[in-house]
C-alpha cells in the first residue's frame, strides 16, 4: 500500500489542461458557514484519466463543478486549456463549455426524442459545426454502437446509453471530459464497458478525462486517484488498484 | 436547433396537439369572421353594382344629415330637367319602399332582418330586374314578383293577389315573374315586388316623389361626362348626382357599415376572448413543459447551448405550434364561415351570399394573431428556461429557479388590476365616443382577468382546503389525494382555472347585461305605460296610415287612443328623436317620470315648447327655460323652449312636442303616426277589445296590435335570441379552457408517472385512480367557475350601474349562476375523461421504473 503523496506542482506543468490554484468554495456565512472546498490546488496534465474520490460532502462534486465552469469558486483561480474561468460571463462560459469541455452524466441525459447518432452529434449541432465523419466513424466503432445508431435512448440498455453519452462528449474533441459518477447508474458488466471506452479515449485518442466516482472499480482504471475530505485533497496518488482504493477510503472515514 | 424543436414536438404529440387546439379555435373564429364578412361585403357590392349595371347616372336627395333608419325622397319633377341634359338618352324616376304581396292569405314578407321591398318598375333599359315569365308591370294594379316569392308561394302569372301597402291592402294582379340581374345573385332573405310608379306613389303617400332619378347615356357619352352634364342641368344644392358605380359603391358601403361591420366587430370580439383564453393555456402548457424539461435544458447548457439557444428552442416550439395551428385554423375558418352563413339563414337573417373568399389580409391577420399570441405566451416560460443553470444537469430533483419576475407577481398583479379598473371606469363614465369607450372597457376587463389569474394562485390552497372536506367525505382517500394534488402546484392550477374563469365570467356578464337590457324594456313598459294596448307599425321604417287612429277610436271598449309620431332630428350635430304627441291624451296613456315639470305643463306645451329626456338634456346642457333649434331630416327647422325634463331612456327617448309642432317638420310621405297607445274602458274585456282592434285594423296590414304582456314577451324572446347567440360564441372559449384542463392533467400525470405506479402497486384500483384525476379536474373547474362567476357579477354590476341612465338595471341571475356552477363541475368531469383513462392504463411496473 503506497502512502506517499505524489505532489504535482500545478503552475509548473506546462502541458496541464486544467489547473486549479487555491480554490475555495464557501456556502453560507458566519456560524452556518460551510467550506465545501478549502484552498485546493491541483492540475491535470493532458492525456490523463483522473478519478476524484471522497465520502459524501467531501467536496469532490463541488470541485468538479468548479473545474468545469458550472459553479463559481469563492476564491482562487481555475484555468481550462489556458483560459481563466474567473470573471467569464455566461456567454463566454457557454462557449468555453461548448468548445473545450465534454460531459458524461450519471443519468446519461440523452434526449429521448433523438436517435443515438443524433444524440452523439447534438453538441456539434448546437455549435453549428459539422462533425468530422472519419472521427465520428472511429468513435462509433469504439463504442460498439454501429447497429444501434438509429435507435432511441429508450431502446438502448443503460450501458449503451452511457456509451452514447461518452461518444457525444468525445465527438468535438474537447480539451477535457468531466464524468459525474459515469458508472453510478450501471451494473458491473455495463459499467466495465463504459470504463473501457473511457480508458481507450485516453490511451488511443489522447483525451483528458476527470471523473468523480464512488466506485472503486471505476477509479481503479484511472492513471491518478485524488481523495478529498472536508474540502481538501488528502491524497493524490497515481494508479491504484481497487483494493488499495478501498483501503484508502477506509482510512478517510 | 430547428430539427431539435421538431423532434421534440413529434415526441410530445398529444401535448403539442392539445396546445395547438388552444390557439387553433381562436384563429378559426378570426379567419371565419373575416371570410364571412368579406363575403357579405362583396355580396353587397355585387348586388348594388348589378342593380346599377344598366344605369349610368343616379340623382338623389341630399338629406341635411344621415340617418340610416330614414329614407329620403326627392321631387320626381326633376326628371324633366335631367331628360333635358346633354347626352341623356333616357331618364326615369324610381321609388323603393317596403311592402309585400299576400298570396292566398299568406303574407310573403320577411320575418327576419332582411327587408321586404316594393320597387317601382322602370323600363327594361334601366331595370336590374328582367322578366323570366310574363312582363314588367306597366298599368295601375299590375305587379311582378321575384322568382323567390313565386317559388315559395306557387303564385302564377295572371293570378289575382293583394299587396300590403302603407295605405292598406290593395288588390293587384301578377303580370310577371322577374329575376335580379342574371339570376345568380342571391339577395339574402329579402323579397321584392315590382309595381308601377304611380301605384307606389299613391299607396305610400309619395305623390310627386322619387327615391332616385335614373339616367342612361346616349352612345358615346361616358358616365363621367353624363354626370357632369346632369349636374349642370340641376343647380339645386340639395340633390346629389353620381355615376351608377359611385352610387352602388356608396350604398354597398352604407349597408356594410350597418350589417357587415357590426357582425365583423361583434364576432372578432368573441374571437378575441377565445384567443385570450388560448394564450393562458399556452402560457400554462409551456410553463409546465419547461419545468419538466429542466434537466434537459441544463444538459443542453452543459454541452454548450447558449441561453439564446434555449430561448430559441422554447420559442421555436411555440412558433411551430402557432404556425401549424394558424394554418389549420384558417382552413377551419372557411368551414366556420360557411356554417355561420347557414346558421344565419336558418334563424331568418339570410345574408346575401357569394363564394367563400380567403383574402390575403385574412391569412395575414390570422397568422399574425395565431403565431404572435402563441409566441408571446411562451416568452415568459422560455425566459425561465434560460435561467436554468447548467449544473442542474448534475443534480437530482432539481426544480425550476424562481424568477425575479415571479416574486414581483403580487405587486404587478395589483398594478394591473388597478389599471384595469381604471379602464373600466373610464369606459363607463367618460364622454368619449362609443368605440373608444367600449375598447377601454374591454381592455380594462382583460387586465382584470389577467390580474386575477396572476393572483389566483394565492387562493388555490385555501380554496382547496375548504373543498377537500366535502370531497374527502364523498370520495374518501382518493378525494384527499386529489385535493393534495390540486394544491401541489398552485400556480399551475390557478392558470388552468383562470382560462375557464374568463369564459364563465363573460357568460355571467352577458347574462346580467342582457337581463338588464330586458329589464330596461319590461320595466319601462310596466312603469311608464298606462295604456293597455299598443298599435305599432310592423317592420322597420314604420309609419302607420293616418286612418289607423280613427279606426282604433271607433272600436267599442276603447277609452283613449293617443297617437304618437316622430322623426329623426339634429341638435348641435347630434341626432335624436323628435316625438310628437297628442297633448290632451298623452298623460292618460303615459306616465312621465318628471325631473323638472309636471303633467299640467304638458297641456300648456303649445307648439313652441318641448319636454326633453334627462340624458339628452344633460348632453346638450339644456334646462327648463332654455331654447334650442332642431333640424328635422326633411330639412325643416324649428325652435323650442324647454318646458320640463323627464327620464325615459326607452319609450319616449327624445324631445316631446305637440303633434301640431311636429307636422311641419315631417317629410311629405310621413303620416306623423307611428304608435297609438290605447286604454280600455274599465268594464271591458281586454281579449274582446284586442280582438275587435285586430278586426278593425284588418285593412292595415302593417299595423300590429299588442297588449303590454305581448310586448314584453316579444322583447324577452328577441333578448333570448341574442343571449343564445352570445352563449354559443362564448361556448367556444369555454371549450378551449376545457382543453386547457385536459392539457394540464395530461402533463401532470406524465410527471407523476412513478407516483401513479406506486399508488397502483400499493392497491389503488384503476377506478380509484380515475376518480382521483376526475376530482382534481373538478377542483380546478370549481375554482375557475367561482372566480368567473364573481368577476362576471362584478363586471355586470359595474356596467349596469354605469349605464343606469340608459335604462339598464342590475338583476342578480340566481338561477343561471347555479346552472353555470353546475356546468363548470360537469366541464371538469368531461375534461378529466381522457387524462384519467391514460393514467389508469399505465402499466404498474413500467410506471415504477419510469425515469
Amino acid at each position: 500500500m503506497s502512502t506517499e503523496i505524489t505532489s504535482t506542482p500545478s503552475a509548473v506543468a506546462t502541458d496541464a489542461v486544467v489547473v486549479a490554484t487555491d480554490v475555495s468554495k464557501i456556502y453560507g456565512e458566519g456560524d452556518s458557514e460551510v467550506r465545501a472546498l478549502d484552498g485546493v490546488s491541483v492540475s491535470f496534465p493532458k492525456g490523463q484519466l483522473a478519478a476524484v474520490m471522497g465520502p459524501s460532502g467531501s467536496g469532490k462534486s463541488t470541485l468538479m463543478h468548479i473545474l468545469a465552469g458550472l459553479d463559481q469558486p469563492t476564491s482562487g483561480s481555475v484555468l481550462v486549456d489556458g483560459t481563466e474561468l474567473a470573471g467569464l460571463n455566461d456567454q463566454k462560459l457557454t462557449l468555453l463549455r461548448r468548445d473545450k469541455i465534454g460531459f458524461v452524466f450519471q443519468f446519461f441525459n440523452l434526449l429521448p426524442m433523438l436517435t443515438a447518432k443524433e444524440n452523439i452529434e447534438l453538441p456539434m449541432k448546437i455549435a453549428g459545426t459539422a462533425p468530422d465523419p472519419e472521427w465520428e466513424a472511429t468513435l462509433v466503432e469504439a463504442t460498439g454502437l454501429g447497429t444501434r445508431l438509429t435507435h432511441k435512448p429508450a431502446e438502448l440498455s443503460g450501458g449503451q446509453q452511457q456509451r452514447v453519452a461518452v461518444a457525444r462528449a468525445l465527438l468535438s474533441k474537447p480539451a477535457v471530459i468531466f464524468g459525474d459518477e459515469p458508472t453510478g447508474n450501471l451494473d458491473s458488466k455495463t459499467s466495465s464497458e463504459v470504463l473501457a471506452l473511457l480508458r481507450r479515449a485516453v490511451d488511443e485518442f489522447g483525451q483528458t478525462v476527470i471523473m468523480v466516482t464512488h466506485d472503486a472499480s471505476a477509479a481503479a482504471i484511472a492513471d491518478r486517484t485524488l481523495f478529498l475530505r472536508d474540502g481538501k485533497i488528502v491524497r493524490d496518488a497515481g494508479h491504484l488498484s481497487a483494493g488499495e482504493i478501498l483501503d484508502t477510503i477506509k482510512t478517510l472515514e | 436547433m430547428i430539427g431539435l424543436v421538431l423532434r421534440g414536438l413529434s415526441t410530445r404529440k398529444l401535448r403539442s396537439a392539445l396546445t395547438a387546439i388552444a390557439i387553433l379555435l381562436g384563429v378559426t373564429m378570426i379567419s371565419g369572421t373575416l371570410v364571412l364578412t368579406d363575403q357579405i361585403d362583396r355580396a353587397f357590392v355585387q348586388i348594388f353594382q348589378q342593380g346599377n349595371s344598366k344605369i349610368d347616372v343616379v340623382v338623389k336627395q341630399k338629406p341635411p344629415f344621415k340617418d340610416p333608419q330614414t329614407e329620403v325622397f326627392l321631387n320626381a319633377e326633376l326628371v324633366t330637367a335631367v331628360r333635358a341634359a346633354d347626352g341623356v338618352q333616357l331618364a326615369e324616376p324610381f321609388i323603393q319602399v317596403q311592402g309585400y304581396v299576400i298570396v292566398d292569405g299568406e303574407p310573403m314578407d320577411q320575418t327576419g332582418g332582411a327587408p321586404s321591398f316594393v320597387f317601382s318598375s322602370v323600363s327594361e333599359e334601366l331595370n336590374p330586374y328582367s322578366p323570366i315569365e310574363g312582363r314588367l308591370p306597366t298599368a295601375s294594379g299590375e305587379i311582378a314578383i321575384a322568382k323567390e316569392i313565386a317559388t315559395k308561394s306557387k303564385a302564377k302569372v295572371g293570378q289575382a293577389v293583394t299587396l300590403a301597402t302603407q295605405d292598406g291592402i290593395k288588390p293587384v294582379k301578377i303580370v310577371g315573374i322577374v329575376q335580379y340581374g342574371d339570376g345568380t345573385t342571391s339577395l339574402g332573405g329579402s323579397t321584392t315586388v315590382l309595381a308601377p310608379l304611380i301605384d307606389v306613389q299613391n299607396w305610400w303617400s309619395l305623390q310627386g316623389k322619387a327615391s332616385y332619378i335614373y339616367a342612361k347615356a346616349k352612345d358615346g357619352v361616358s358616365d363621367d361626362q353624363l354626370k357632369a352634364n346632369v349636374r349642370a342641368a340641376l343647380p339645386q344644392t340639395d340633390v346629389i348626382v353620381q355615376t351608377g358605380k359611385e352610387d352602388a359603391d356608396e350604398q354597398a358601403s352604407v349597408l356594410n357599415d350597418l350589417i357587415g361591420k357590426i357582425i365583423r366587430y361583434a364576432l372578432l370580439a368573441f374571437a378575441g376572448v377565445a384567443v385570450l383564453v388560448g394564450a393562458f393555456i399556452i402560457y400554462n402548457t409551456f410553463s409546465i413543459t419547461v419545468a419538466q424539461r429542466t434537466r434537459e435544458f441544463a444538459m443542453l447548457r452543459t454541452i454548450g447551448a447558449s441561453r439564446r439557444q434555449i430561448l430559441g428552442t422554447v420559442v421555436g416550439e411555440a412558433f411551430i405550434i402557432g404556425s401549424v395551428a394558424s394554418i389549420i385554423g384558417i382552413g377551419l375558418g372557411l368551414v366556420f364561415a360557411w356554417g355561420l352563413n347557414k346558421l344565419f339563414g336558418a334563424i331568418g337573417f339570410g345574408l346575401p351570399a357569394t363564394g367563400l373568399i380567403l383574402s390575403w389580409q385574412t391569412v395575414v391577420v390570422a397568422l399574425a394573431v395565431g403565431v404572435g399570441i402563441t409566441v408571446l405566451a411562451s416568452i415568459f416560460p422560455a425566459l425561465r428556461a434560460t435561467k436554468i443553470a447548467p449544473i442542474a444537469a448534475l443534480r437530482e430533483g432539481v426544480t425550476l429557479p424562481v424568477g425575479r419576475f415571479q416574486k414581483l407577481t403580487p405587486a404587478l398583479a395589483i398594478i394591473i388590476a388597478v389599471l384595469g379598473a381604471a379602464g373600466m371606469v373610464f369606459g363607463l363614465v367618460s364622454e368619449a365616443d362609443t368605440t373608444s369607450r367600449l375598447l377601454t372597457l374591454a381592455g380594462g376587463a382583460i387586465l382584470i382577468f389577467v390580474a386575477v389569474a396572476m393572483l389566483a394562485r394565492f387562493i388555490v390552497r385555501p380554496v382547496v382546503g375548504v373543498l377537500s372536506v366535502p370531497i374527502t367525505k364523498v370520495a374518501g382517500g382518493v378525494g384527499k389525494l386529489a385535493s393534495e394534488n390540486a394544491a401541489r402546484n398552485p400556480a399551475r392550477t390557478a392558470v388552468t382555472a383562470a382560462a375557464l374563469m374568463i369564459g364563465i365570467g363573460l357568460v355571467v356578464f352577458v347574462t346580467i347585461f342582457v337581463g338588464g337590457l330586458r329589464e330596461s324594456f319590461t320595466g319601462a313598459i310596466d312603469n311608464s305605460l298606462k295604456s293597455d294596448v299598443t298599435v305599432t307599425a310592423r317592420g322597420f321604417g314604420g309609419s302607420l296610415p293616418a286612418g289607423v287612429l280613427d279606426a282604433v277610436k271607433a272600436v267599442p271598449g276603447v277609452e283613449t287612443a293617443s297617437p304618437v309620431g316622430g322623426t329623426a332630428a339634429q341638435v348641435d350635430g347630434q341626432t335624436f328623436a323628435l316625438i310628437g304627441v297628442d297633448l290632451a291624451t298623452i298623460t292618460d296613456v303615459y306616465a312621465f317620470d318628471w325631473n323638472d315639470g309636471s303633467d299640467e305643463a304638458v297641456q300648456s306645451l303649445g307648439t313652441d315648447k318641448a319636454l326633453v329626456e334627462d340624458a339628452i338634456a344633460t348632453t346638450l346642457k339644456l334646462a327648463t327655460g332654455d331654447s334650442f333649434t332642431v333640424q328635422a331630416i326633411s330639412g325643416e327647422s324649428a325652435t323650442f323652449t324647454v318646458a320640463g325634463t323627464y327620464t325615459d331612456p326607452t319609450i319616449l327617448n327624445g324631445f316631446v312636442v305637440d303633434q301640431a309642432a311636429l307636422k311641419p317638420l315631417l317629410q311629405s310621405n310621413a303620416t306623423g303616426l307611428n304608435t297609438v297607445f290605447v286604454t280600455e274602458t274599465p268594464d271591458s274585456n281586454p281579449d274582446t277589445v284586442q280582438a275587435a282592434l285586430d278586426e278593425a285594423l284588418k285593412g292595415y296590414p302593417t299595423a300590429q296590435v299588442q297588449s303590454n304582456a305581448q310586448q314584453k314577451e316579444e322583447v324577452a324572446s328577441s333578448v333570448n335570441t341574442i343571449l343564445v347567440i352570445f352563449y354559443a360564441l362564448l361556448a367556444l372559449s369555454v371549450m378551449i379552457s376545457l382543453f386547457g384542463i385536459v392539457n394540464t392533467l395530461v402533463l401532470s400525470i406524465f410527471e407523476r408517472t412513478r407516483e401513479i405506479g406506486m399508488l397502483r402497486s400499493v392497491g389503488t384500483t384503476r377506478r380509484q385512480l380515475r376518480a382521483m384525476i376526475r376530482w382534481e379536474a373538478v377542483i380546478t373547474s370549481i375554482i375557475g367557475g367561482v372566480l368567473g362567476v364573481l368577476l362576471g357579477i362584478m363586471f355586470g354590476w359595474a356596467v349596469c350601474k354605469g349605464l343606469e341612465s340608459e335604462g339598464l338595471s342590475f338583476v342578480f341571475p340566481t338561477v343561471q349562476i347555479v346552472i353555470f356552477l353546475v356546468l363548470s363541475i360537469v366541464a371538469g368531469i368531461v375534461a378529466a375523461i381522457l387524462p384519467a383513462r391514460r393514467a389508469a392504463k399505465l402499466d404498474v411496473l413500467e410506471a415504477l421504473q419510469y425515469e
